[in-house]
C-alpha cells in the first residue's frame, strides 16, 4: 500500500516539476539594455528592453494608434513601434521599459509599455503646475484666456 | 508634541510586549499562573498603548498635523475626510501600525476567551502571539517609525497616492491584514502544540473558527483587492500575477488547504504532519509577503519603499521558519497517524490530494516569483516571469481542485465502494458531460473553457444532489419544504456553509472562466460625433468637459453608448492631481449579469475636438463579486455558533 | 524517518532564506549601466554662477556627479544636504561634487540652490545631452568617477551619508595618475 502511494506521490511532483521548468523556459523574458539589444537582436524572442525615450524621436499617430519612438542608454539607440495610446507617465527625456519582441524589419515591437514610476518622481505643489492645469481647465471650456 | 508622544508609546509598548513574552515563557516553563498573568496583563497593555498610538496618528491626520512626517507624506490640506483616516494605513509605516493593532486586539480576545480551556497550551500561545508583536512593535519603533519629526514644518503635505482615493483601497488592505494576522493564531497553538507535545486534536479544534475566520478575510482582501484593479487601475483586469498579489495569494493557497486538512485529522487521526506543516507554512507566507512588500526586493506596482525594514523581516522570517520547522523535527515521531490510508478512491485521499495540488500551486507561484532573483544570483541574467508562466502551470492545478470540490464532501471514508461511486457521481459525471457537449455545440470556443464550465456543472451537480437528497429524506419525515431546508443547513451548518462556500468558489471560477475566454477589446482615436464599434454595442464620442475637485482636476469625456435597444452615456475621465506629474485615469463602466462595459480615456486633444478611447467588452466579470458574496453567506453559516457545546 | 534525516526538513528553508537574503544586495531598480568600468563622458557646461564647468577640468581628482531637479520630492531634497556635507568634508582629499540640473527652469533650479545653500559647482543641462550620455532614467542619479575619469559606480535614488562615505573613501584612496602633458 505505501509503495503505491509514494510512487503516485512522486510521479506528481514529477508532472509538476516538469510543467514548471516548461513554463519558465517559455516564459521567461529577458531584461535588455538598448546596448545589449544592439549587440544581437534575437528576432521573435521575447525581451523586456529599459531605457530613456531619446528626445526628438517621439511620434503619436492618433488615428491610426501609431506610436514611435526611441530607447536610448546613452551608447545604442533602438527604434520601437508600438500600436495603442502611450501610458500616462511616458514622455520624451524620461524612463520607460517596453516588452515585446524584435522584427525582422529591424525596429522592436512593444507590445507592453511600462513607464517608470518610482517616489522619486513626484513634485512638490508648486504653482506652476496649478497654472498648466488651470489653463487646460480654461482650454476645455472654451473660456476666454 | 506628537511625533514625541507617539514615538515614546511605541517604545513602552516594546517594551512590554518583550517583557510579556518572557512571562509567558516563564510561565510556560515553571507552571505558575501568576507569570502567566502578568503576560496577559502585559498583552493587555500593549493593546492599549498601540490604540493609544493609533489614535493619535488619525488625530494627526485629521488635524493636518505636518510636524509628523508620515502625515506630510501622505496627507495635504485638500485631502477629503475620509481618506485622512484611511491614508493612516497608506504607506509603510502606518501599515504597520494597523498589522499590529490588529494583532494585540486579537491577543487580547484569544488571552479572553480562552482562559479557562486548555490551560496547557495558553503560556506557548500567549507568548508566541506576544513574540510576534514584539517584532512588529519593534519594526515601528527602530525601522520605520511613523512618527517621525518634520522639521522645519512644510504648510501643505505632499498628499495621498491618489490611487488610494477609493472605497476599495479603504477596505482591500483591513481585509487582508485581518487574514493574515488571523493567521497568527492557529500557528501560536500549533507552536504550543509542538512545546507541549499534546499533539492531538486540541490545538484544532480550539482555534478551527479562527483558522476560517483568518482564510474569510484573507479571500475578502484578494476579491477586494481585484475588484479595486478591475475598477480603478484602468486596464480591464483584475489579477496580474504581480509578485505582492502572488504574496497574498500564497498563504491563501497554503491556509486552504489547513482548513480543508484538519477535517482529516478531526475524523481519522491522519496527517498530523500535514496539518502543523501547513500552518507554519501559511504563517511564514505571510511574514514572506509582508517582506516583498516593504524590503524593495521585487520591483511591482505595489511595492513600499525600502530600507532597513526588508532586512528586519527577513531576519525575523529565518527566525520564525528556522525555530518552527525545528520544533517540528523535534517532534517527529509523535507525528505518526493513527490511521492508514486504505484506499486511492476515498475521502482521505481524495483530501491528500487536495493538499497535494494547493501546495503545488504554492510552489509554482513562488517559484514563478523569486526565479527572477534566482536567475539573477546563479547566472546573472535579468528575467521577469508574467502572467503567460503562472496561468500555463496553475490552470490545470485548479482544475483538479475544481474537481476534488465535486469529489471530497461525497465520497466515502476508507474506502468507497463501486456502489457509493455509482450513487453519488453517476448523475453529476453525466451533468458534466452533457454540459460539455452543449457549451461545446454553442460555440463556448476553447476546450480549456468548456472543460473548466463541465467541472463547474459537475460540482453544482454533486451539492444539489446532497441537499436534494437530504431535504427528501426530511420530507418524508413530515417536514415542509423551507423548514426542511433551513432546518437542514442549520442543523449542519458546518457541512452546508461549506457547500455555500463552494458554490460560492464556483462561481467565482464562472467569471473567470468568462472573461478569460470571452472578453474584447479595441482601441479607437474619434473625432467629435464620431462613433466606435463592439461586440453590438456603438460608442459615440460627443464632447470633453472640465471640473474641479477638492484636490484634484478633472476631465471628462462623455460617450454614447448604444446596443441597438437602449442608450446611455458613459464619462471615462482623467484626474489631475498637482502633487502628481502625470494624471490618473478614472475609468467608467457599466455592469451586467452577462457582460460589463468598459471605457478608459486615453489621450485627448485639447480643444475637445478629439479623444481616444480603450474600449472593452468582458464577459461574467460580474460573476466574481457575486461569488465572493455568496462565499461571505457560506462562511457566515459555517461559523454558527454549536448547537450542542463540545465536550 | 532516521533521527538525523528529520532535520533536513529545517534545514531545507535554509537556501532559500539564503536566496533572499542576497536578494537584498541587488538593486531591482538598477538596470545595469552599460558606463561602468567605461570613461565618464566629456561635459562642458555654464555653471548657475556663471563660470565654465567641465569634467575635464577636474581630472586627477575624485568626481561625484549628481542629476536632480527641483520638483524631485522628497528624494532630492533628502540627498542635497548630504552632498553639500561631503563636499565640505571631502574637497580637501581630491573630491570634487557637482550638480547637474535637468528637466527643470532656471528660476526653480536656483531656488533650490539658494534654499539648501549649495556651494559645490552646479549647472543646467540644456537640452539634456548630458544626460542623454550618461544613461540617465529619472531624478536623481549619481555617478562616482575616479581620478582617472572612469565611471566606478552609479547610484539610483537619494545619495545616504553611508553611501557617499563608501564610494568616495574608495576611491579617493587610488593614486593620481601622472599629469600627462596638459
Amino acid at each position: 500500500m505505501k509503495k503505491k502511494f509514494v510512487v503516485g506521490g512522486l510521479v506528481i511532483l514529477g508532472a509538476l516539476g516538469y510543467l514548471v521548468y516548461a513554463g519558465l523556459t517559455q516564459s521567461a523574458v529577458y531584461f535588455v539594455t538598448p546596448s545589449e539589444l544592439a549587440a544581437g537582436p534575437v528576432p521573435g524572442k521575447a525581451y523586456r528592453l529599459g531605457g530613456l525615450v531619446a528626445p526628438g524621436t517621439l511620434e503619436w499617430h492618433p488615428r491610426t494608434l501609431d506610436l514611435r519612438f526611441a530607447l536610448t542608454d546613452g551608447k545604442s539607440t533602438v527604434p520601437v513601434r508600438h500600436r495603442g495610446t502611450p501610458p500616462d507617465l511616458f514622455a520624451e527625456g524620461r524612463g520607460a521599459v517596453v516588452e515585446g519582441a524584435w522584427t525582422a524589419e529591424g525596429y522592436f515591437r512593444a507590445q507592453q509599455i511600462f513607464a517608470k514610476h518610482s517616489e522619486e518622481y513626484q513634485a512638490p505643489p508648486s504653482e506652476a503646475h496649478r497654472a498648466g492645469y488651470e489653463e487646460l481647465l480654461r482650454t476645455l471650456r472654451g473660456e476666454p484666456r | 508634541m506628537i511625533p514625541e508622544l507617539g514615538q515614546g508609546t511605541l517604545f513602552v509598548a516594546l517594551g512590554l510586549a518583550v517583557l510579556g513574552t518572557g512571562l509567558a515563557v516563564a510561565g510556560g516553563r515553571t507552571g505558575r499562573t501568576a507569570l502567566v498573568e502578568s503576560a496577559q496583563h502585559a498583552a493587555l497593555g500593549v493593546f492599549a498603548l498601540l490604540t493609544a498610538a493609533f489614535v493619535l496618528l488619525v488625530y494627526a491626520f485629521l488635524t493636518f498635523d505636518f510636524s509628523v512626517r508620515y502625515v506630510a507624506h501622505n496627507t495635504n490640506l485638500g485631502t477629503p475626510f475620509w481618506y485622512r483616516i484611511t491614508g493612516v494605513w497608506g504607506a509603510l509605516e502606518g501599515s504597520l501600525v494597523l498589522w499590529a493593532w490588529m494583532l494585540a486586539l486579537y491577543t487580547v480576545v484569544v488571552a479572553a476567551r480562552h482562559r479557562e480551556r486548555a490551560r496547557v497550551f495558553h503560556p506557548w500561545v500567549l507568548a508566541t502571539l506576544l513574540g510576534v508583536l514584539a517584532f512588529f512593535v519593534s519594526v515601528m519603533t527602530l525601522a520605520a517609525p511613523p512618527f517621525t519629526r518634520l522639521a522645519p514644518v512644510p504648510a501643505d503635505g505632499r498628499g495621498l497616492n491618489p490611487l488610494l482615493e477609493d472605497t476599495g483601497m479603504i477596505t482591500h488592505p483591513v481585509a487582508l491584514y485581518l487574514g493574515f494576522t488571523g493567521f497568527t493564531v492557529p500557528f501560536a497553538y500549533a507552536v504550543a502544540a509542538l512545546v507541549t507535545g499534546r499533539l492531538g486534536d486540541d490545538w484544532i479544534q480550539l482555534t478551527r473558527r479562527w483558522t476560517l475566520t483568518a482564510w474569510y478575510f484573507l479571500s475578502l482582501g484578494l476579491l477586494i483587492g481585484g475588484w479595486w484593479s478591475y475598477h480603478v487601475l484602468g486596464w480591464g483586469g483584475y489579477w496580474a500575477w504581480d509578485p505582492v498579489e502572488n504574496a497574498a495569494f500564497m498563504p491563501w493557497l497554503t491556509g486552504t488547504a489547513f482548513l480543508h486538512s484538519i477535517m482529516i485529522q478531526e475524523r481519522r487521526r491522519m496527517l498530523k504532519l500535514w496539518n502543523l506543516a501547513l500552518v507554519i507554512l501559511t504563517f511564514s507566507l505571510t511574514l514572506f509577503g509582508t517582506f516583498l512588500t516593504r524590503s524593495g526586493v521585487i520591483a511591482s506596482v505595489h511595492a513600499f519603499t525600502q530600507g532597513a525594514v526588508g532586512a528586519f523581516f527577513l531576519g525575523f522570517l529565518a527566525l520564525v521558519v528556522l525555530l518552527s520547522l525545528g520544533l517540528l523535527a523535534w517532534r517527529w515521531d509523535a507525528l505518526r497517524a493513527q490511521g492508514e490510508l486504505d484506499s486511492v478512491v476515498s475521502r482521505e485521499s481524495a483530501f491528500l490530494l487536495n493538499n497535494l495540488l494547493l501546495v503545488g500551486a504554492t510552489f509554482t507561484v513562488f517559484f514563478g516569483t523569486i526565479f527572477p532573483l534566482l536567475s539573477e544570483a546563479l547566472r546573472g541574467v535579468k528575467v521577469s516571469v508574467g502572467a503567460p508562466f503562472f496561468n500555463q502551470v496553475n490552470v490545470p492545478l485548479f482544475l483538479g481542485l475544481i474537481f476534488l470540490m465535486g469529489v471530497g464532501p461525497l465520497i466515502a471514508w476508507r474506502r468507497a465502494s463501486l456502489d457509493n461511486l455509482r450513487r453519488n457521481f453517476l448523475g453529476p459525471v453525466a451533468a458534466g458531460v452533457v454540459a460539455a457537449a452543449v457549451f461545446h455545440r454553442l460555440g463556448a470556443g476553447s476546450a480549456l473553457a468548456v472543460l473548466a464550465l463541465a467541472l463547474t456543472v459537475f460540482v453544482a451537480a454533486t451539492i444539489a444532489l446532497d441537499i436534494g437528497r437530504a431535504t427528501r429524506a426530511r420530507l418524508r419525515m413530515g417536514e415542509r419544504l423551507p423548514a426542511a431546508v433551513l432546518g437542514l443547513l442549520v442543523r449542519h451548518h458546518r457541512r452546508y456553509g461549506g457547500f455555500i462556500v463552494h458554490l460560492g468558489v464556483l462561481l467565482v471560477a464562472v467569471g473567470v472562466t468568462g472573461s478569460q475566454a470571452w472578453s474584447v477589446q479595441t482601441e479607437a482615436t474619434l473625432e467629435r460625433g464620431q462613433a466606435a464599434e463592439l461586440a453590438g454595442y456603438r460608442f459615440r464620442f460627443d464632447r470633453l468637459d472640465a471640473a474641479e475637485a477638492s484636490n484634484h482636476f478633472k476631465v471628462i469625456a462623455t460617450f454614447s453608448v448604444s446596443n441597438g435597444r437602449s442608450t446611455g452615456a458613459m464619462h471615462p475621465a482623467k484626474k489631475f492631481y498637482p502633487q502628481e506629474t502625470t494624471p490618473i485615469a478614472a475609468v467608467d463602466y457599466r455592469t451586467g449579469l452577462v457582460e460589463d462595459v468598459y471605457l478608459v480615456l486615453g489621450d485627448f486633444a485639447r480643444d475637445g475636438s478629439r479623444a481616444t478611447v480603450k474600449i472593452q467588452v468582458n464577459r461574467l466579470v460580474t460573476w466574481i463579486w457575486i461569488g465572493g458574496a455568496v462565499l461571505t453567506l457560506g462562511t457566515a453559516l459555517a461559523l454558527l455558533p454549536e448547537r450542542r457545546k463540545a465536550a | 524517518m532516521s533521527r538525523l534525516l528529520r532535520w533536513l526538513v529545517p534545514l531545507a528553508a535554509v537556501p532559500v532564506l539564503a536566496l533572499l537574503a542576497y536578494a537584498f544586495r541587488l538593486d531591482p531598480r538598477e538596470v545595469p549601466s552599460p558606463l561602468l568600468g567605461r570613461p565618464a563622458p566629456a561635459f562642458a557646461l555654464t555653471a548657475f554662477d556663471g563660470r565654465p564647468l567641465s569634467l575635464a577640468e577636474h581630472r586627477g581628482r575624485v568626481v561625484v556627479v549628481n542629476f536632480w531637479a527641483s520638483w524631485c520630492f522628497p528624494a532630492c531634497y533628502e540627498e542635497a544636504p548630504v552632498l553639500e556635507e561631503g563636499w565640505r568634508r571631502w574637497q580637501e582629499q581630491g573630491v570634487t561634487v557637482v550638480g547637474i540640473n535637468i528637466q527643470d527652469t532656471e528660476d526653480r533650479a536656483r531656488k533650490f540652490l539658494a534654499d539648501f545653500g549649495l556651494t559645490f559647482p552646479n549647472a543646467p543641462d540644456p537640452g539634456g545631452r548630458v544626460s542623454i550620455e550618461y544613461g540617465v532614467y529619472g531624478v536623481p542619479e549619481t555617478f562616482f568617477i575616479d581620478r582617472r575619469g572612469y565611471i566606478r559606480h552609479k547610484h539610483v535614488g537619494a545619495v545616504t551619508e553611508a553611501v557617499f562615505r563608501e564610494q568616495v573613501e574608495r576611491l579617493a584612496r587610488e593614486p593620481a595618475p601622472p599629469a600627462a602633458g596638459t
